[in-house]
């Protein structure tokens, strides 16, 4: 500033020098606001930030699906499509004193367009939030025409409508096995079974997922299409089979329906691992429409519902007496002639009887022979025995609200005719899948296990994360009394037994039938005309492969004992599913189901015959018609299908369906199949299929 | 523009541009041939070395403000044009073109940019006119850009520099005279008021204040009056308050502003999203790229860059950030203290004061510490206008710095300054830049 005179160049440098002192102390502000926001408060805001992403997952990842033990398909989830609003975006621009006449005309085309009540809309863009839903799980002609009041194009689009895909339940099987599965609420969680049990691992990893959505809701992947199945919840494998599944239901409504019983449950295991291979609980219910189900009717009886279990007790009382030697193998007791007073107690059996040995005490079902055999054992034997079978005790099977049973009601032990009421399955009480998993434990060599329900869990990308393996929780008994009991059970169901309505033609069964008393609840005393029957046993009984457990829960109408009522269930069940499982019979060669059918020139083979088909058309609806019965297979193996003149998405979609990595060449209808059809498989092997243009 | 010219007149303008409104369309054409030839024939080049830390600071700024643009807009740009570096793409072509604009402008000597004075002021008049007039282009709730075939410029940006240039040229010419009310004090406002009220028109009230606070920077730096000042000062917040008061949308956004808290959903959605954003980032930042804050805040890569800086780099990016303008800021005054002519020190005075004050009320902005202005944060904001216009100061901050006398003589401590111009400062920044400060 040499052009100006030096004092007043030193002036206009004061001055300057003054507003820099204002603005060093702006800077001041500045950095102290930073600092107070920063580091401060950083971690609040950091948490606020946090829980903002996360209240604005509205979508959770999508959810596992839930497949029987060959892949089908037992729960899934699917996108369905859910209209929200941003009305922040909407009124954005439009001058505050138009803003209620904007409001009422977006409001009325919206309400058009979904169907809606037009107060309602009104009334959700009045309050002006950033996000709000219009409608939830909307149809496709309302998706598009959503799309076209947002359409840009379009004279007077309404901005600030979001469509989003929001995750829907879909049970493709409707009521099978509805009680394990259990359904999932609205909001997306797990309400009961499996849904509810394996919530955590099917409902994916949300927290994943923060940040890549962005103020409106959208999915925003930062980089390209990133794999949004690993966002996904795990996918579920249950041991379960879905066509044993749908017998065990099957057969147990026609009981219900036969016997009037107010509810049933059947539970089946391969008593060689312990895996579930049914668990059918009577009344069910339809999973897609849980809200219109009598939350009764959505209970799982296997496992929730304690039950006195009646004689089939006897089996497990009868095994702990041979195990701790208290009475022999070979042993005829004196049965009192049908009458026995214990204490001032008088204890009856159906039949009268003088001696009876071991196996007969079983196939007669004499209660009087078992409370001998008890009370030569002694009570705390007894209870230990049966404590040894796993009653009293939680099985461990990952579903939810397990009872454990009760075994000594008064918390005491019990005084000598508890002891020999309990021997024959009063006065205590159990589940289905623990009766069946003793049962299990006898066909297993004494051995009992762990029941396993879940086969696999893999995560979206198909990766497995964990495969449960059988474990054994103890032996029950040694492994040869559990031998010698199976034969005795074997002729419960020969002969003059009292389960011959079990036995399977070409098998022999193990099993014991159970007619129990119920206890009035009015008086407290038990009554003579509400019964729980039940037949609980294991087929075939020198090589086990089944162990069922049926209970009926007050049959009506003159038959409600355990032989009448439950026995045929185990047979159809049982029949069926040797069947499916390739099981051969005892000392035949392998024959066809239709020969079966005209051999034992009864109903039931082609009943059989005929839930089979209808089972394996569930299992592979695609494959209908192509499904001929055959000779039995092995499991894990499958018979290669005729596929020929399918169109390409249909021969890919059944092989796969069926279990088998299909290949493709070639266009067209199918002409060809590597390996031909008809041959026998293991599950998983590669086909070949060869495609050629139609000429 | 007659009335521009008149005023021109009144300001003591050169004898040959005195064209009388009844002459003015005729001879319009004669003036800017004179305006161009004066341009050229101005003096010759200064020979001095241009301040090499100042350059390297600012070409810093710009660079980190595409990193930025991009970091804050990549979200947007994915969901609104499909292409992620929709903004960065157009941003690193602004700050290649800023660059050189800001080389261009530092070469030319600051002394002829006189005769650009009153050009640049009615074409800034005009552009903020047709903005008013409507012919500008919408964007959101105001009229603040003028499309000019595929570029969008933003005449209140340009305002900002023409009222420092022009002041500049003016509070020089009127030395003395400037203490008096007639002459000195009230023309100045009124020509201010104007541009200001066309500004509030867009509406645009952030840059309303920055021309007044610039106003009054330079006046009371050029020896104006102190009552006069603080009087009218007084009197404009009075106005500005009833002006809040009483117009809807700002007096809602300022209270929304008060009660943060309760309005965070709706009318204080912005602020209270930048403000969360500076918070997430702590003490260090979530690391460049990561803030996940850009998915929430609207306008993150424009006038809430720094709520992203804050996000991504932390307190300590902040502390950064506020460093390199306190150099740019310190540079200019300096600058402006050794300047050898007193209109090259009101204009670098000018000029430091536009970025020192532009950025602070930014940050301060996204802080919510003050309430929503619409004020870019200069050199890092996404925008061509801004960036150009903030360039070109820069670039005659630099040539003003040329032309400079050292300080140290003549005032003692008053400013600190070296005595030597192009005394190579310590700053780690430099380093890199050294070499090309031989080329400014």
């Amino acid at each position: 500033m040499r052009n100006l005179d030096p004092r007043r160049a030193r002036w206009i440098r004061i001055r300057m020098g003054l507003l820099c002192g204002l603005m060093a102390l702006g800077l001041g502000g500045v950095v102290n606001g930073a600092y107070r926001i920063e580091v401060e408060d950083g971690d609040a805001w950091y948490d606020l930030a946090e829980r903002q992403r996360q209240r604005r997952l509205h979508i959770t990842p999508k959810r596992g699906t839930i497949y029987d033990r060959n892949g089908a398909p037992l729960a899934e989830s699917v996108e369905v499509p859910s209209v929200s609003v941003d009305a922040v975006e909407m009124l954005r621009g439009v001058d505050e004193q138009y803003v209620p006449m904007r409001i009422q005309q977006y409001a009325e085309r919206i309400a058009q367009a979904l169907s809606l009540p037009a107060e309602d809309v009104v009334e959700k863009l009045s309050r002006r939030r950033r996000f709000a839903w219009l409608k939830r799980r909307v149809s496709e002609q309302e998706v598009e025409r959503v799309r076209a009041l947002g359409d840009r194009t379009q004279r007077y689009p309404v901005r600030g409508l979001v469509i989003e895909g929001e995750g829907r339940r879909f049970y493709p099987n409707r009521e099978l096995a509805g009680p394990l599965l259990g359904f999932v609420a609205t909001d997306g969680e797990g309400k009961e079974g499996i849904e509810l049990s394996l919530e955590h691992e099917l409902r994916g990893n949300a927290s994943e997922v923060r940040g890549l959505r962005d103020r409106s809701g959208r999915l925003i992947f930062s980089e390209g299409i990133e794999d949004e199945q690993a966002l996904a919840g795990h996918n579920v494998h249950l041991t379960i089979d879905k066509g044993i599944q749908f017998t065990a239901e099957r057969e147990l409504e026609a009981a219900m329906k036969t016997y009037e019983a107010i509810g049933g449950s059947i539970v089946v295991v391969n008593p060689e691992n312990g895996e579930v291979l049914a668990m059918a609980s009577s009344p069910g219910f339809n999973p897609n429409d849980y809200s219109q189900s009598d939350p009764g009717s959505r209970r799982n009886r296997c496992v929730v519902d304690r039950f006195e279990p009646g004689s089939t007790v006897k089996m497990f009382a009868i095994a702990s007496a041979l195990a701790a030697k208290s009475v022999a193998p070979s042993a005829t007791i004196y049965c009192e002639e049908g009458n026995m007073a214990i204490d001032n107690v008088v204890i009856h059996d159906t039949h009268v009887h003088k001696w009876l040995t071991l196996p007969q005490i079983l196939s007669q079902s004499s209660n009087i022979g078992t409370a001998k055999i008890a009370l030569g054992l002694g009570e705390q034997r007894l209870y230990e025995g049966l404590r040894r079978f796993g009653f009293g005790d939680l099985t461990g099977v990952p579903l939810p609200g397990e009872s454990v049973g009760v075994l000594r009601p008064r918390g005491r032990p019990w005084v000598q005719v508890e002891t020999a009421s309990a021997a024959f399955g009063q006065g205590i009480s159990v589940t289905t899948l623990q009766l069946a998993m003793a049962a299990a434990a006898i066909a297993n060599r004494g051995r009992l296990l762990e029941p396993i329900l879940i086969k696999r869990i893999t995560d979206g990308t198909g990766v497995t994360l964990s495969e449960p393996s059988p474990r054994v929780r103890r032996d029950a008994v040694p492994s040869s009394i559990a031998r010698m009991v199976s034969e005795m059970l074997v002729a419960v169901t020969e002969g003059d037994g009292t389960g011959v309505e079990a036995a399977i033609p070409g098998f022999r069964v193990a099993g014991k039938t159970g007619t129990a008393q119920k206890i009035d609840p009015a008086t407290g005393k038990y009554t003579d005309t509400h019964y729980v029957a039940s037949f609980v046993g294991f087929v075939p009984a020198e090589r086990p492969r089944l162990a069922i457990a049926v209970v009926l829960d007050e049959p009506l109408g003159g038959t409600y004992g355990g032989g009448s009522v439950a026995a045929p269930v185990f047979r159809r069940i049982g029949e069926m599913a040797l069947r499916y499982l390739g099981v051969t019979p005892r000392g035949s060669v392998p024959m066809k189901l239709s020969e079966v059918a005209e051999q034992s020139g009864e109903d039931i083979a082609a009943n059989t015959y005929q839930v089979l088909s209808e089972a394996r058309a569930a299992a592979a609806p695609i494959s209908t018609g192509v499904v001929t019965p055959s000779a039995p297979l092995k499991t894990g193996e499958l018979r290669v299908p005729d596929l020929t003149g399918l169109p390409q998405r249909e021969a890919v979609r059944s092989a796969a369906t069926l279990g088998l990595d299909p290949s493709v060449e070639g266009t067209g209808r199918l002409t060809r199949q590597e390996p031909p059809p008809g041959t026998v498989l293991p599950k998983g092997s590669p086909l070949k299929l060869i495609f050629e243009p139609p000429t | 523009m007659s009335w521009s010219d008149r005023l021109g007149a009144r300001g003591d303008a050169p004898k040959n541009r005195h064209i009388g409104p009844s002459e003015q369309d005729k001879s319009a054409q004669g003036a800017v041939a004179a305006v161009a030839e004066a341009f050229w024939k101005g003096r010759s080049s200064p020979s001095g070395p241009v301040d090499a830390l100042l350059a390297a600071v600012v070409t810093a700024l710009i660079g980190f403000g595409v990193v930025m643009v991009y970091s804050a807009s990549a979200v947007e740009a994915t969901v609104r044009y499909k292409d992620a570096q929709f903004f960065l793409k157009r941003q690193a072509i602004y700050a290649v073109l800023s660059i050189a604009t800001m080389w261009i402008t530092s070469r030319i000597d600051h002394r002829r940019l006189k005769v650009l004075t009153y050009p640049v002021l009615i074409v800034v008049t005009g552009m903020l006119v047709a903005c008013v007039a409507g012919l500008g282009h919408k964007a959101g709730n105001a009229y603040r850009w003028i499309a000019l075939g595929p570029v969008h410029v933003q005449p209140a940006e340009v305002a900002k520099l023409g009222i420092v240039l022009w002041l500049a040229y003016s509070l020089s010419k009127k030395a003395d005279r400037i203490r008096s009310f007639s002459v000195g004090f009230l023309p100045h406002l009124l020509v201010v008021g104007i541009l200001m009220l066309l500004c509030l028109k867009q509406p645009d009230f952030g840059s309303a204040v920055v021309l007044l606070f610039l106003t009054f920077t330079l006046l009371f730096v050029a020896g104006a009056r102190v009552p006069y000042i603080a009087a009218f000062s007084m009197l404009l917040a009075l106005a500005g308050a009833a002006l809040v008061r009483f117009s809807g949308y700002r007096y809602a956004r300022y209270l929304a502003w008060i009660d943060m808290d309760n309005n965070r959903a709706d009318l204080a959605y912005q602020p209270f999203q930048s403000v969360m954003s500076f918070g997430s980032g702590g003490l260090f930042g979530l690391g460049l790229g990561r803030g996940l804050q850009v998915l929430y805040l609207p306008e993150a890569h424009t006038d809430f860059v720094s709520a992203i800086v804050g996000e991504e780099l932390g307190f300590v990016g902040i502390v950064g950030l506020c460093a390199a303008y306190l150099v740019i800021v310190s540079r200019g005054v300096k600058i402006a203290l050794e300047a050898d002519d007193d209109y090259g020190s009101f204009m670098a005075f000018g000029i430091a004061t536009l970025f020192g004050v532009q950025a602070m009320t930014n940050l301060a902005v996204a802080m919510a510490i003050l309430p929503t202005k619409g004020l870019t944060l200069p050199f890092l904001s996404y925008g061509g206008s801004s960036l150009l216009v903030n360039a070109a100061a820069a670039g005659i901050l630099l040539s003003i710095s040329r032309s400079r006398t050292p300080v140290a003589s003549q005032l003692r401590g008053a400013a600190g300054a070296s005595p030597v111009p192009n005394a190579p400062s310590a700053s780690a920044v430099v380093v890199a830049s050294a070499e090309e400060g031989g080329a400014w």
